[in-house]
């Protein structure tokens, strides 16, 4: 499979990283509209990825920010920790990223 | 609303599909919960979004700063109340003094792994709405009929806070929860005290991310490529502040 360097510092927000991901810039800045205040920012960033993807790709984002939504508040109100084999394999990208920092990683105590 | 923006694009069969059976099932009794009170625990989720007091503790440093009384919708107990508001507004700060506190309020292990669910899904469902421009979904009416009451008998303690079934251990009526895999993630199985709620999870994250048996397969993608996948997943859950 075809292999490319991505940076996974636009995931914390450094917006102005090249991703190395095909519309990487415009799926974090949709992302943050979404899940941000500014309901003008939001139709922005959507007219914005809309422009630069097909109507299916787009769907898909949508679907990928529902689908996290979800995930997220499942193992935040369950307390349930990082699996042992993802916390072997992630433990590079997580202490790249500091996702230590977060309240959350407490219910991890073996991979922060 | 901008040009574009007045002209939803079509959603793929298996989301709609999805969906529809998420809101069906919200009506319907289910384990601890009938279906009113299903519907009446999601309906309070979504007052979270202008509760003052879930917006002042969002804003303090300490989620034990906010004081007062949510703004509520419903005749819900102030502890399924105060679950309802926290999971939807302020997931990543909730602990486990905060779940101790809810479950010492008189929220059975199962009425809580329910509710949590529900509060979540639906958080979820809104949360596509507001991305790709539409309305909430409105609630359905709830289905009469009484919860099942019903415990597996495979639930044990952990990994997390609540009980769950691992794998090895779901059969009879939970033998069909999870695929035959080497590994399944403590995600899927984190609601497991709620066997349909892991169903209706499974379907979702298939239909809305992908398969639990395509996770390890970095080729498996759709019109956004499994990078773009990951990104954006990875993005929402930094700004959900999720370590998992």
């Amino acid at each position: 499979m075809h292999q490319r360097e991505v940076d996974v510092s636009a995931v914390n927000g450094r917006s102005e990283a090249d991703t190395g991901v095909v519309n990487g810039a415009e799926l974090v800045a949709f992302v943050d509209a979404v899940m941000g205040a500014d309901p003008a920012e939001r139709d922005r960033a959507r007219d914005t990825l809309r422009s630069v993807s097909s109507p299916e790709a787009f769907v898909d984002a949508c679907a990928v920010v529902g689908a996290f939504n979800v995930v997220d508040r499942i193992a935040d109100a369950t307390g349930i920790p990082i699996d042992d084999t993802m916390a072997v394999m992630s433990g590079d990208v997580r202490r790249e990223l500091d996702l230590g920092r977060f309240a959350s990683a407490a219910n991890s105590p073996d991979a922060t | 609303m901008t040009a574009a923006a007045d002209t939803l694009p079509p959603l793929r069969a298996d989301l709609v599909w999805t969906q529809r059976e998420l809101l069906d099932r919200l009506a319907r009794p289910g384990n601890w919960f009938s279906g009113a009170e299903r519907l009446a625990i999601a309906a309070e989720s979504r007052r979270a979004d202008t509760c003052a007091v879930c917006r002042e503790r969002a804003a303090a440093l300490s989620p034990e700063h906010a004081r007062g009384d949510h703004d509520r919708a419903t005749a819900l107990p102030d502890a399924l109340v105060e679950l309802a508001h926290r999971v939807r507004s302020d997931p990543p700060r909730l602990s486990r003094a905060w779940f101790d506190r809810i479950r010492g309020a008189g929220i059975d292990e199962g009425a809580y792994v329910e509710a949590v669910g529900i509060v979540a899904l639906l958080a979820g469902l809104d949360f596509f709405c507001l991305a790709i421009g539409r309305a909430p979904y409105p609630l359905p009416e709830a289905v009469a009929g009484e919860p099942s009451r019903h415990r597996p008998a495979g639930a044990r303690p952990g990994p997390g806070w609540v009980a769950t079934v691992a794998p090895v251990d779901a059969s009879g009526p939970e033998a069909d929860l999870y695929p035959k895999l080497p590994l399944i993630p403590n995600i899927t199985r984190a609601l497991s005290l709620v066997p349909d709620h892991v169903r209706v999870l499974r379907s979702l994250t298939k239909s809305h991310y992908v398969a639990l048996e395509d996770l390890t397969n970095p080729a498996v993608g759709r019109d956004l490529d499994r990078m773009q996948i990951e990104l954006v997943a990875a993005r929402v859950s930094a700004l959900n502040e999720c370590f998992y």
